[in-house]
């Protein structure tokens, strides 16, 4: 079985356990333990030693991707406090974010009128990374407070700004599609 | 010294020996092989000094002819002769359709499974054309090079899905090749640039063939190569700009619009003779011979470039694109590096480097460049150049999901995510006492199902009867470091393996490939037991040399006397039962060892991963972080 060098995702790059992750830093010691574990390491070892190198491989992926995304990390952070986040459906959302979302679809759906669409939907992608932004920053805060269910919220928000900005990309990539 | 007991005499195995490692172009229109040779990657000729391996395969009642000798009959013998097989691998019969009418071929598709094209010599998969081809390379390169391959390193499209890449491996295995990695095509373009060793940034290869145009961002950091998005368009490439040169010489020369067969072959190859020309000349004189009359005209570069000026900015939207998926500026690339014969028309390098504001790399043979660039990672992973710190780390280019009530794709592993990867997926049966279940893989983007590729369908048996929602089927996907897939399954209650039955979508099935392979040697049975032997034996070899190289480097370190003696003994079997001609013997004691050395190798991995943390010193990381800021990455 795969018996991981640490317990968590955390450990295993020895980096604290924090929502405020250094993305630089986390890339470099990445490519660290890809050298020391990669197949490509591995091209002339036996069947098993392939395996495990694999699978260690695998799981050092893994534990890159979910430290990487912001809403992954999140939910693996909630996770370790307990908090099963599958399992939770309920959509609680202030009247002001939903508010500022219903505006958000409202530009969208008009970008295509526009002179220059591709500029509209750059604006609209930096419009939502910014708000993005600040709810990580916020989530950082509740997180250390332990303010567990506000953290939650904040979670729910942020998917809700990433299908978002998905479908900036998506509507843009469609324009640049009818241009090719 | 530990090493000394364990070692036999005369163990053959010296450090340096050099593996004979080749790298594979396996190209739409044509193949390559290239190898390292005195620390130099070069292309290797056949008898008649020609590198490029037209990629064609015709097929007599017996035997085959491959390359150029088959490429001379596509227009007398177009059913038996196969042409572009490239784009069919990983393909269904639906598929095919893409392709309108014009393909030659008859297919036939007995089970819905990989289609096969009609041809006298019998019904082929495009697996086994492949086959052929890699055949007549890995042939060229026992001929010219003499001695045993160690493996080979083939190039595929960096947007080739699972089943494509698993086409082209099994076309690897019947071509009796060990495959010891699918690169990508890109990928292998900037390691023949040595970008490898250069520093820090993004790279852009811009790779415009004959019929087809693909460009992908690469992000470079200290010999870690990533791919960060791909793009292009598989039905645009130099062919378009005969055609547009072509046009133009019908309209000039008051011809029919609609010429004849013939007439279409002269003025695509006149077209082809004038780009040609106008990459080193400013001005050609273009002359046809048409019914007995005689028609002349100039064509200016200037004026070539204005006819091919809609394919070359089509490209270049996809570059924007490519950049957009890749979330990067394009002032952050660092280098351009071209790819495919039709990357000489020097207007292709003039918008090629004013839309990236760079001069595109042109050094290498456009043609050659990723042959040579397979080459030498394949040197690398043949262990020939120990100590090399490059690592060439790839992403999953589409997104691999499973099929989920009403038809939706439930998405597993995303796009993008580095690969090897593993994803476990819990599901769990409806009915009282049911003992199997279906699950239906596929690969792409989309939400529906139906959109998407569908990759395999995996029944899962052989787990113990329970009441409906009480079982917990644990289902593992795990991706490779060659974008290939496997299933396996667990019922959590009972600790049970289910077995995982595969049915590819499009493709062949594990016994279907065992039986090709049978076939293909035609008149013994012992060649299929003596090629079993043999992988058997080269296994054995492989497993004592790198366990010897572990217990000489950590044995004393993370074994107790009684472990070591433990693996000492099993290993000492191994090298008893290596000699031993049959291929199931040797087989089981080497699971043997591997049982007693599973600890030991998994203590070796956590170690050196601990180790690679710790050697992260707070100096070096510091030093990082700031060039980094300094870069702006």
């Amino acid at each position: 079985m795969i018996s991981g060098a640490a317990g968590n995702y955390f450990e295993l790059f020895d980096i604290p356990v924090s929502y405020t992750v250094d993305l630089n830093e986390l890339r470099q010691l990445h490519r660290e333990l890809q050298k020391t574990v990669h197949p490509d390491r591995f091209a002339n070892a036996g069947a098993q030693e392939k395996r495990i190198s694999m699978q260690q491989t695998s799981l050092i992926n893994q534990a890159y991707h979910t430290l990487c995304h912001p809403i992954e990390r999140a939910i693996y952070l909630l996770g370790l406090r307990g908090v099963d986040f599958s399992m939770d459906n309920q959509a609680t959302m202030d009247a002001g974010f939903l508010m500022q979302q219903m505006e958000l679809r409202e530009a969208l759906s008009k970008a295509g009128d526009k002179a220059d669409p591709l500029a509209e939907f750059d604006r609209l992608e930096k419009e939502i990374n910014g708000s993005m932004k600040k709810l990580q920053d916020r989530f950082q805060q509740v997180f250390e407070n332990d303010d567990l269910d506000s953290a939650k919220e904040l979670v729910r928000k942020m998917q809700f700004l990433y299908k978002a900005g998905q479908e900036v990309a998506e509507l843009a990539a469609a324009v640049e599609d009818e241009m090719m | 010294m530990a090493l000394l007991q364990i070692a036999e005499p005369g163990h053959t195995t010296a450090p340096h020996e050099h593996r004979l490692a080749v790298g594979i172009d396996l190209g739409t229109t044509n193949s390559l092989v290239a190898t390292v040779q005195s620390g130099e990657a070069r292309t290797l000729p056949d008898e008649s000094g020609e590198h490029l391996l037209p990629s064609v395969v015709r097929y007599h009642e017996t035997g085959v002819e491959v390359g150029r000798a088959a490429a001379e009959h596509v227009v007398d013998d177009p059913l038996n002769t196969i042409v572009s097989v490239k784009r069919f691998m990983g393909r269904g019969i639906s598929d095919l359709s893409l392709f309108g009418d014009k393909l030659p071929y008859t297919f036939v598709d007995p089970d819905q499974s990989a289609p096969r094209i009609h041809t006298r010599g019998g019904d082929v998969s495009a697996t086994e054309v492949s086959a052929q081809i890699l055949k007549t390379l890995r042939d060229r390169a026992l001929h010219s090079l003499g001695g045993e391959l160690t493996g080979a390193v083939i190039t595929v499209p960096a947007y080739f899905d699972e089943a494509q890449r698993q086409a082209t491996k099994d076309a690897a295995r019947l071509a009796d090749l060990n495959v010891l990695r699918l690169l990508n095509e890109p990928t292998a373009a900037a390691v023949a640039y040595g970008l490898d060793t250069g520093g820090e940034g993004l790279i852009a290869v811009y790779d415009l063939g004959g019929g087809t145009f693909d460009i992908s961002i690469l992000h470079l950091h200290k010999g870690v190569f990533e791919v960060l998005a791909t793009g292009g368009d598989s039905a645009l490439g130099g062919d378009d700009f005969d055609h547009a040169i072509a046009a133009w010489m019908l309209a000039e020369a008051g011809l029919d619009e609609n010429p004849d067969p013939a007439l279409v072959r002269l003025l695509m190859r006149t077209a082809r003779e004038t780009k040609e020309k106008l990459t080193t000349q400013h001005e050609v004189r273009v002359e046809l011979d048409v019914d007995g009359e005689h028609w002349s005209a100039q064509l200016t570069r200037a004026h070539m470039n204005a006819l091919i000026e809609p394919y070359v900015r089509r490209t270049l939207i996809a570059c924007r694109r490519a950049l957009r998926d890749a979330g990067v500026d394009k002032d952050g690339i660092i280098e351009v590096v071209m790819v495919g014969g039709s990357t000489r028309t020097p207007y292709v390098r003039e918008q090629v480097g004013a839309f990236f504001e760079r001069e595109p790399l042109v050094s290498i043979d456009p043609d050659r460049v990723v042959a040579i660039g397979a080459a030498l990672q394949a040197d690398i992973l043949a262990g020939n150049k120990p100590g090399d710190e490059m690592l060439l780390l790839d992403v999953i280019p589409l997104s691999l999901g499973i099929e989920t009530m009403g038809g939706l794709s439930e998405k597993l592993i995303h796009r993008n995510t580095p690969i090897p990867v593993s994803r476990a997926q819990e599901f769990t049966t409806y009915r009282d006492g049911q003992t199997a279940m279906a699950v239906h893989v596929v690969q792409g983007e989309r939400e529906l199902v139906s959109d998407c590729r569908s990759l395999a369908h995996f029944e899962l048996r052989g787990f113990p009867p329970q009441v409906a929602g009480a079982a917990r089927i644990r289902v593992t996907f795990q991706v490779d470091a060659d974008g290939l897939l496997t299933v396996s399954a667990r019922e959590l209650n009972s600790g049970v393996e289910a077995s995982v039955d595969v049915k590819p979508s499009y493709g062949l099935s594990d016994g279907e490939i065992e039986s090709m392979l049978r076939d293909s040697m035609v008149h013994a049975e012992d060649d299929m037991k003596s090629r079993s032997l043999r992988e058997q034996q080269v296994e054995a070899e492989r497993v004592l040399e790198a366990l010897d190289a572990a217990l000489a480097a950590d044995g004393d370190v993370l074994l107790s006397g009684q472990e070591r003696d433990d693996i000492v003994a099993a290993r000492n079997r191994l090298e008893a039962a290596k000699s031993v001609d049959n291929p199931v013997q040797i087989r089981t004691v080497i699971r043997m060892l591997e049982q007693t050395c599973e600890e030991f190798i998994a203590r070796r991995m956590n170690t050196s991963i601990r180790n690679a943390m710790k050697g992260h010193s707070v100096k070096e990381y510091v030093h990082e972080t700031n060039s980094n800021e300094e870069l702006g990455d």
